[in-house]
């Protein structure tokens, strides 16, 4: 199972393509005869600037049995934050499809990567290869997957992982939540994230599971998802919960009773929507899943028997050991007096053998958050006396917009490079649509409407669409900390105060 | 009150409400009535959701009933022609 190429069906719902097992395997050959030829070898890092399609699937194997390691890439990023990425990884190839902007990636040849469209590779019969048999490459402690967290527009956070912790994950996962589930899978997350990827799909499609891959987060499918699920029989589907205020309000439930077990997580999931999912999808197995990127995704989740949904329940652990600590101080010793009691807030650290290998050249990074084997998700929780983790808050500095993460600190990165920014603080808001979205307060040098809409365009020029802030305030100063520091719980709460700028009416002036 | 309203009118609030939940970067009078609301960038595709709560609130359409093709959302002329065909049923 697993790499060992019996993988299975993959099909595109939408569009009706479908591989079979054997289809993949020609293809995943073919493709590595070309990567190869291209360079490619072990060691080498290779940027995929596309996902949710069959190919991609293929060039992960490819990629992997090649001796290589994959970096799926955000292709919603502006070419800024790609080339920002591919000069601190340096990989060897970037891998683009007719859906990328050639002109946009130009500064990447300068950089030396080079640039491959596979768009026409299918098409020029990599599906009738003339050789049979994989070489493969990879080896079990070899880098074989690179996600970044963070960093797009400053100093990088890749999460590095190996062939050994993907494996580490996916048998603890099947360990604990067995295959017959899976059978037909249907993934509605990017591929360029560790829940999508690593759990929602290479887990059940690598040990022989069908899997049906939709473009990510697409309204035609959440708005036909009940239809959906009924016509491919899909037996399972994770989530996260924004996808679900749409789905649920214009899709028809699905009939046939397919469905044996769905997944929501990557953002808090309300007791109010748990039960509505449930009823939705006919089955009570609707599953919150606690997952990080660090730990290959999910580590615990609700497969507890009978259980009544409630707000920060996630239930027990799947092949991790998670504890409740008084510190987050990863100096700190793991003894009785630090470890909280039974119901006893404290701060959550898990010990898994699917953890990451660190983050990319950045070892003191690491050591925050590893000590011993352990480590420190940046999460606060409980776990009760029958061992049922709750989460309770969050300490990392992130904006969960949607289940997808967005870290102020890169938005300031951007906005503190403008020359007429004096300073800057982006900060979470609650959103009805997305749990949580983008603010910024920002101090100009000379605040008036032209210099608002040139700040707005060498963001827009910068950033990727979903990272722009939507609410903003001009401040005369940031409030900063007893240390100096700017808090940014001080300045949002200096901005709740205030009405944001009327952006709307400001950029339509130009 | 939706059932009685005249298609103008239906127009003007639709639009009035678009404006609303746009980005802040697009601006509608410039949006021709056939364009794609989602794909021109002017609306968040996950709007949709506040565009279908209007269209219940507004025309006491219940979409759980019977689902709604995306394509009916497509656009402020394929909105419009929806819930004609809707409050006409």
């Amino acid at each position: 199972m697993f790499i060992d190429l019996a993988p299975g069906r993959l099909v595109e719902p939408l569009s009706g393509r479908a591989w079979n097992s054997r289809e993949i395997v020609a293809r995943v050959i073919a493709r590595m005869q070309r990567l190869q030829s291209e360079g490619l070898g072990h060691g080498d890092r290779v940027f995929v600037l596309y996902g949710n399609k069959l190919e991609f699937f293929v060039d992960v194997l490819a990629a992997w049995h090649s001796g290589a390691s994959l970096v799926p890439i955000d292709s919603r990023l502006t070419s800024f934050e790609i080339e920002n990425l591919a000069r601190a990884v340096e990989p060897r190839l970037l891998l683009v499809d007719s859906s990328a902007g050639a002109a946009a990636l130009s500064g990447l040849t300068v950089l030396g990567v080079r640039v491959l469209d596979t768009t026409a590779w299918d098409i020029a019969g990599d599906s009738h290869p003339t050789a049979g048999r994989i070489r493969s490459h990879a080896r079990l402690d070899n880098e074989a997957l690179m996600l970044f967290t963070s960093g797009s527009t400053g100093v990088p956070k890749g999460v590095v992982h190996t062939h050994r912790s993907l494996r580490a994950r996916w048998i603890a996962l099947k360990d604990a939540l067995g295959l017959a589930a899976f059978r037909r899978t249907l993934c509605l997350l990017p591929t360029h994230f560790g829940h999508g990827l690593i759990c929602n799909s290479l887990f059940p499609w690598l040990a022989g599971q069908d899997l049906f891959i939709a473009p990510p987060f697409s309204t035609e499918c959440l708005m036909r998802l009940g239809w959906l699920i009924d016509e491919h029989k899909i037996t399972f589907l994770s989530s996260v919960p924004s996808m679900w205020g749409l789905a649920l309000k214009a899709s028809k439930p699905p009939a046939a009773r397919s469905l044996r077990r769905v997944h929501c997580g990557s953002a808090p999931l309300s007791s109010l929507l748990w039960r509505q999912i449930q009823e939705w999808a006919g089955t009570k197995e609707v599953f919150n899943a606690y997952g990080i990127t660090e730990t290959g995704s999910w580590v615990a989740g609700t497969s507890v028997g009978d259980f009544v949904p409630e707000d920060g329940l996630i239930g027990v652990p799947w092949g991790s050991v998670i504890r409740t600590l008084k510190s987050a101080d990863p100096h700190a010793p793991f003894d009785p007096d630090t470890q909280c009691r039974a119901a006893e807030t404290g701060y959550i650290w898990i010990n898994t053998p699917a953890l990451m290998q660190g983050y990319y050249r950045q070892p003191e990074l690491t050591a925050q958050v590893i000590s011993g084997g352990w480590f420190y998700t940046g999460d606060i929780g409980v776990v009760d006396d029958r061992g049922w983790l709750y989460l309770k808050g969050r300490e990392r500095e992130e904006i969960n917009k949607g289940g997808t993460k967005i870290y102020p600190a890169d938005i300031d990165a951007v906005v503190e490079q403008f020359e007429l920014t004096k300073e800057v603080c982006a900060f979470a808001v609650a959103d009805p649509l997305y749990g949580q979205n983008i603010a910024m307060a920002v101090v100009l040098k000379d605040e008036n409407s032209a210099t608002i809409r040139a700040l707005h365009d060498w963001m827009k020029r910068r950033l990727a669409e979903f990272k722009m802030p939507v609410r903003w305030y001009a401040l005369d100063s940031l409030p900063r900390n007893s240390r100096g520091k700017i808090s940014r719980k001080e300045v949002e709460d200096r901005c709740m105060a205030r009405s944001p700028l009327d952006l709307r009416s400001i950029l339509r002036t130009e | 009150m939706g059932m009685i309203m005249e298609p103008e009118r239906r127009k003007t609030d639709l639009i009035d409400f678009l404006r609303t939940i746009q980005r802040p970067d697009s601006p509608l009078q410039e949006i021709d009535g056939d364009l794609s609301l989602v794909e021109s960038g002017l609306i968040d595709s996950l709007a949709l959701l506040q565009i279908i709560t209007y269209l219940e609130q507004t025309y006491d359409i219940d979409f759980r009933e019977k689902g709604i093709d995306p394509g009916e959302l497509r656009s402020v002329n394929a909105i419009l022609e929806f819930v004609a065909r809707e409050i006409t049923a």
